[in-house]
């Protein structure tokens, strides 16, 4: 007969092994990773990493609108994720407020650093040191339905150049019908715009801010102007649904996806989720035009970095090194329609033939991306100079007080 | 031993005041730590240019001159006190109607009371959500109704115009705020003894002699209350703002706190947001001090 203490006994050490496991995981790595909404390939990297490795990746997806915010308020709070996916353009801010790991000697020992995109790698560059590498590419560019181009006696083939033929477009295709409209743009929505509406400006040869950005040119460029002018013919002729006037961007790519809008500025990041959700929609991509031809692009998308303070840089920048590497860059990013992050691997096997692609790569080569710590306040920010300055031109017709408006409070928030 | 006899050697005046002193240390403990504390954190940081991350600097005034210039902060001021005056009239002439109407305790009454007070429940988050999809002019319910109606020849942007923005917010917040209202003069209105209506009808007093002669005076004090509390509430919007209209069109409901909030973790100028936030203090206590003195007791 066994006393009750042996049993006691028993039932402890059952209790204690059953235990060990557990404590075996505490000293598993399980990492943080933010990245904001729109990244399509994120989820499935991370799922990718998780099932093949001890170590754990945790993602949140934060509303970009909020991201920085948030990204701010962790990181006072001493309670930053392990690894970011930030939009490239923040990257000078938290770099230069050394809220970042210096990853210089890491990407120095890769064979392909050279091959990284560039604007990438320009954008997470700070006084000469690596901040962070390229994880999401994405060049803005003009998407077009070709069903409604040739039911409006458009040639698809040829595409508009410049903005009388982008104008002339738009209004052939808005007179389909009551329900088709020529354009869409977000006007809620301020950096839908910074990302579409800033290269009609640049390919006419024109900016809002001077070559080393320590200025405003807002109210001193005649094309700012013009292609405010453009856009306000735009919504005063209803090329546009009149819900784009608000939207906050959450229709920014499925509008298009309706098949009642003729034309509308996209990114990258789009054509993932045409190929995967909507194969069936028959579109095409042009450059967004300058005023008399030429073509710009704003080069765009995340870079991935890991936050200072965190006790696992180590392995996340393993994570983010194989996020590099050829298996994940082919089967992951070519795979779902996404241009790879090195340049060597945009001639795939999943690209070729796909002229769509080759245009949204060649996008990047017309490139264009500001380099500035206060990008979030001057253009992102939704109560922003950006914004408001869109708003009372385009919306209110009201051109002269919009630049003036513009000019005054991006020299404030670039003097500090 | 001598301690313990120190203690009880204390005369009854004396020992009645140190109860006393316990029985309101927990709530000066509280007091202390989430108002006094944060308010003194607040005034040193405003001396500050105090970024989110990074570092700091002592710069004197220079965040309260700085006030003066800032176009947007003179603009959310106005807006401020133009919404606080327009929304405040309309939460309590509907409150006192409301209140008159589930006065009486007559069967059943407690059903209607509940429905008037149930979106004071509701979170103002929520609240201003739910109102977002019932204004959306492609499946909002409004919409709907005016254009069945055919009161509208097509579905109107409710939000997206500046003074239209204004009024559905105010419709919105006056919906999910006039129950509390109702609550507070309805306590008021129970507290009046039925006697003095009595005797005013025998000397034939009508409906509004009573109102204006009985009802508000003795409601004075409940009234008061009210109007500190939904005139504060007001001027320290955010919320609904912040969900609505994101402070847009052209940046026109752009509420005090929504800028404190943008200054403060949007352009992480956080020495500014606190200069901002004692100034809203200042004006806050003005204005409750104004509200007490117009409504004190005469006598």
């Amino acid at each position: 007969m066994y006393s009750r203490k042996s049993i006691q006994l028993v039932l402890a050490l059952v209790l204690i092994l059953g235990s060990l496991p557990l404590a075996a995981q505490d000293d598993q790595i399980n990492m943080t990773m933010w990245v904001r909404a729109i990244n399509f390939q994120t989820q499935e990297l991370v799922d990718q990493w998780n099932a093949n490795n001890d170590s754990q990746i945790e993602l949140t997806v934060i509303p970009s609108g909020e991201f920085v915010t948030k990204m701010g308020a962790a990181i006072a709070a001493g309670e930053p994720p392990d690894i970011a996916s930030i939009d490239l353009i923040y990257t000078p801010a938290f770099a230069s407020a050394g809220q970042l790991v210096d990853i210089t000697e890491f990407v120095r020992a890769l064979p392909y650093a050279d091959d990284l995109t560039p604007a990438h790698m320009n954008l997470g560059l700070y006084e000469g040191r690596n901040y962070a590498v390229p994880t999401a590419v994405d060049g803005s560019f003009m998407a077009f339905n070709v069903d409604l181009f040739e039911q409006a006696g458009l040639d698809p083939e040829n595409p508009p150049s410049n903005w009388d033929e982008f104008l002339e477009a738009a209004r052939a295709i808005n007179d389909l019908g009551d329900d088709i409209y020529g354009y869409w743009f977000s006007m809620g929505c301020a950096g839908c715009n910074a990302f579409t509406f800033l290269p009609f400006i640049w390919a006419s040869g024109g900016d809002v801010l001077s070559d080393d950005y320590s200025e405003a040119t807002i109210a001193d460029d005649p094309i700012v102007r013009e292609a405010l002018e453009l856009y306000n013919t735009i919504w005063e002729e209803g090329l546009v649904p009149e819900g784009a006037s608000i939207d906050n961007g959450s229709n920014f790519v499925s509008a298009f996806t309706g098949g009642n809008i003729g034309m509308a500025p996209l990114g990258n990041f789009a054509l993932s989720l045409f190929y995967n959700d909507h194969p069936d929609l028959n579109f095409d991509i042009f450059h967004i035009p300058g005023k008399d031809g030429g073509a710009a692009s704003f080069g765009g998308g995340d870079v991935i970095a890991i936050p200072s303070g965190t006790e696992h840089a180590e392995e996340a920048w393993r994570f983010i090194e194989w996020t590099m590497s050829d298996d994940p860059q082919i089967e992951i990013y070519a795979a779902n329609g996404q241009i790879p992050v090195r340049l060597a691997l945009v001639d795939n096997k999943y690209f070729e033939g796909d002229e769509r692609q080759s245009i949204a790569a060649s996008a990047l080569a017309v490139g264009h991306t500001p380099y500035t710590t206060v990008y979030n306040d001057l253009f992102n920010d939704p109560n922003g100079p950006w914004l408001e300055m869109l708003q009372v031109a385009i919306l209110d017709g009201d051109i002269d007080g919009a630049l003036e408006l513009g000019q005054e409070r991006f020299t404030q928030i670039m003097e500090g | 031993m001598h301690k313990q006899t120190a203690l009880l050697n204390l005369s009854w005046e004396q020992r009645r005041k140190l109860t006393g002193l316990l029985f309101v240390l927990p709530t000066v403990a509280f007091v202390t730590v989430f108002f006094i504390i944060p308010l003194i954190m607040t005034i040193y940081m405003s001396f500050h240019d105090w970024p989110l991350f990074g570092e700091r600097a002592h710069i004197g005034l220079e965040n309260y001159q700085e006030l003066g210039k800032d176009r947007q902060y003179l603009k959310s001021l106005d807006f401020t006190f133009r919404y606080t005056a327009l929304v405040t009239p309309p939460i309590f002439i509907l409150g006192f109607i409301l209140a008159s109407l589930v006065r009486r305790n007559i069967p059943y009454i407690g059903i209607f009371r509940t429905i008037f007070f149930l979106p004071v429940v509701i979170g103002l988050g929520v609240s201003s959500l739910l109102w977002v999809w019932m204004l959306d002019d492609r499946i909002g319910v409004f919409n709907k109704i005016l254009l069945d109606l055919n009161l509208v020849p097509k579905a109107q942007l409710f939000l997206g115009r500046p003074n239209t923005a204004m009024n559905v917010i105010i419709l919105s917040v006056v919906w999910k705020t006039v129950g509390f209202t109702m609550i507070l003069l309805l306590a008021g209105l129970q507290a009046i003894p039925d006697e003095l209506y009595e005797s005013a009808e025998v000397d034939g007093a009508g409906y509004f002699r009573k109102l204006i002669y009985i009802t508000l005076p003795l409601m004075r004090r409940f009234i008061a209350l009210a109007l500190i509390l939904s005139v504060i509430g007001s001027v320290l919007s955010f919320d609904q703002f912040y969900i609505m209209t994101r402070g847009g069109p052209r940046n026109s409901t752009i509420s005090i706190v929504f800028w404190i909030f943008n200054n403060s973790f949007t352009y992480f100028k956080m020495g500014y947001g606190a200069a901002m936030s004692i100034v809203l203090l200042g004006i806050l206590v003005a204005l409750t001090g104004l509200q007490l003195y117009v409504l004190r007791e005469k006598d």
